[in-house]
């Protein structure tokens, strides 16, 4: 490596307003559609018939157990990925959820449990009743002259600091947990 | 994206971030197929390289190449191979030894490694291990969308975390976070048939919206990168553009003939605040504001 001339660089002194310049972190994506997250694991199936698991104390207690999560919601919802009546797998939407981000993902599984996809099917800012902290993206939509349209448009590709995947695939855990507590 | 086509974006979470592959097909099925096929390409790169995972080539070298030869899969051959020649050209700069808790790895232009015939690897000294945590990404980008590449899809951008590869006929807007605020964007930048990685530090958003402490670690002192707050790097594939940006963040000014050996471009943000851009490409980066 040979030392070299200072003018290999240019200086860009960043501009002050740089800080308040409008972006959303990134992350506020729509990928999949539950319906197309479904045909996608199970392009075979003819027939989705949707159920809510209500949890058992005992279920929570099984599920935190073999997941080492914590469980907050007091139900999972799942559908049975049907052809002509045949099982051919379970579907189940699951999201999990900070303080300022909130994924849904889809967990579609064989009928013996094994993993068979995993997909981010939106990430999205916390709303409403989710959470009641000062909105993240909050701050940085409405201060711009542009269109948020062109925005979104725009800025469909990010590079930077990486975002953590982490909760996502602690959620995985749990709904492994939840296929063996009350599917299996 | 034209309308005569069919495109589609899916994101999977794979190698500790969020991957996201964006792409353009004549055919639906053919679309969904060959992204199905490019996402089990980059859990493969993570089967064999991630050191979490007991089972992967990485963690069988790091137990048993000091001892005797280990046979690795031609991927993590040939991503080793890299990171060899990586050391020897940035002397030293880029590093994949890791060295026990507390010790800084004695800086060397020598691997402690050497790679035989029939993919066998074994290691020169005791008391050492690796991560490639520095440049499997990168590697898992290029597969990817060689993958895509070779199933006809025209148009695609594979984007690991920031580490992120075009190809295609059209141009892809690429934003680059601010270091410092993560809700803001530094710069743009278009990219076409190349590859683009940051380096800076990690953002969870489910704590806290605040970006924590790159983890780049200085091979010479064994202490983290403190000069250089975030730094990213074009260059023709995204293994190489990912080992750089670890280069950046440790040399700074210094690495500009580095990066043009490498017909990399680069730029960073100094801890003074200011922004430097190799001169090759000043003229394609768009400041925000």
């Amino acid at each position: 490596m040979s030392p070299s001339m200072p003018s290999d660089w240019i200086r860009v002194v960043v501009p002050a307003a740089i800080v308040m310049s409008v972006a959303p972190p990134g992350y506020a994506t729509r990928y999949l559609t539950v319906d197309e997250a479904q045909h996608l694991a199970f392009p075979a199936a003819t027939q989705f018939v949707e159920a809510h698991v209500v949890f058992r104390p005992s279920d929570v207690a099984a599920i935190e157990r073999l997941s080492g999560q914590k469980v907050r919601s007091r139900g999972q919802q799942v559908w049975r990925a049907q052809a002509d009546g045949r099982l051919l797998g379970f579907f189940i939407v699951d999201y999990v959820i900070g303080k300022h981000l909130v994924i849904d993902y889809s967990v579609a599984l064989e009928t013996d449990g094994r993993i068979k996809a995993v997909e981010v099917l939106e990430y999205r800012e916390p709303h409403g009743g989710e959470i009641t902290s000062h909105s993240w993206l909050e701050q940085f939509v409405g201060k711009t002259s542009r269109d948020p349209v062109t925005l979104d448009r725009d800025i469909r590709n990010i590079s930077g600091a990486t975002l953590s995947s982490q909760h996502v695939t602690e959620g995985v855990k749990r709904i492994l947990a939840f296929y063996e507590t009350c599917l299996h | 994206m034209r309308p005569a086509f069919t495109s589609a974006r899916r994101a999977r979470a794979l190698l500790g971030t969020f991957v996201e592959i964006e792409a353009r097909g004549i055919s639906r099925r053919g679309l969904d197929a060959a992204i199905e096929e490019a996402f089990h390409v980059v859990a493969e790169v993570q089967r064999l390289m991630s050191p979490c995972d007991p089972a992967s080539d990485v963690s069988r070298l790091n137990r048993e190449a000091a001892a005797r030869t280990v046979t690795v899969h031609p991927w993590t051959h040939e991503v080793l191979a890299a990171a060899l020649e990586l050391q020897v050209a940035t002397d030293g700069l880029f590093d994949i030894g890791v060295a026990p808790p507390g010790r800084p790895v004695p800086r060397s232009t020598r691997p402690a490694i050497e790679l035989m015939d029939r993919r066998r690897v074994r290691f020169l000294r005791r008391d050492f291990s690796i991560d490639l945590g520095g440049i499997a990404k990168g590697f898992a980008v290029d597969r990817a969308a060689l993958t895509l590449h070779a199933r006809d899809v025209p148009q695609g951008v594979v984007n690991a975390g920031g580490d992120v590869a075009v190809f295609g006929v059209d141009e892809s807007t690429i934003a680059i976070r601010h270091p410092r605020h993560p809700g803001s964007i530094l710069c743009r930048l278009e990219l076409r048939n190349e590859a683009l990685a940051s380096s800076s530090g990690r953002i969870d958003l489910f704590e806290s919206s605040a970006v924590m402490a790159p983890a780049i670690i200085d091979p010479r002192t064994g202490t983290p990168a403190r000069a250089v707050l975030g730094a990213t790097v074009r260059a023709s594939t995204c293994m190489v553009a990912d080992a750089l940006t670890k280069v950046v963040m440790l040399g700074g000014e210094r690495v500009a003939a580095l990066l043009a050996h490498y017909g990399a471009s680069a730029l960073f943000l100094a801890n003074d605040g200011e922004l430097r851009i190799t001169r090759d490409w000043w003229g394609r980066v768009r400041l925000a504001a």
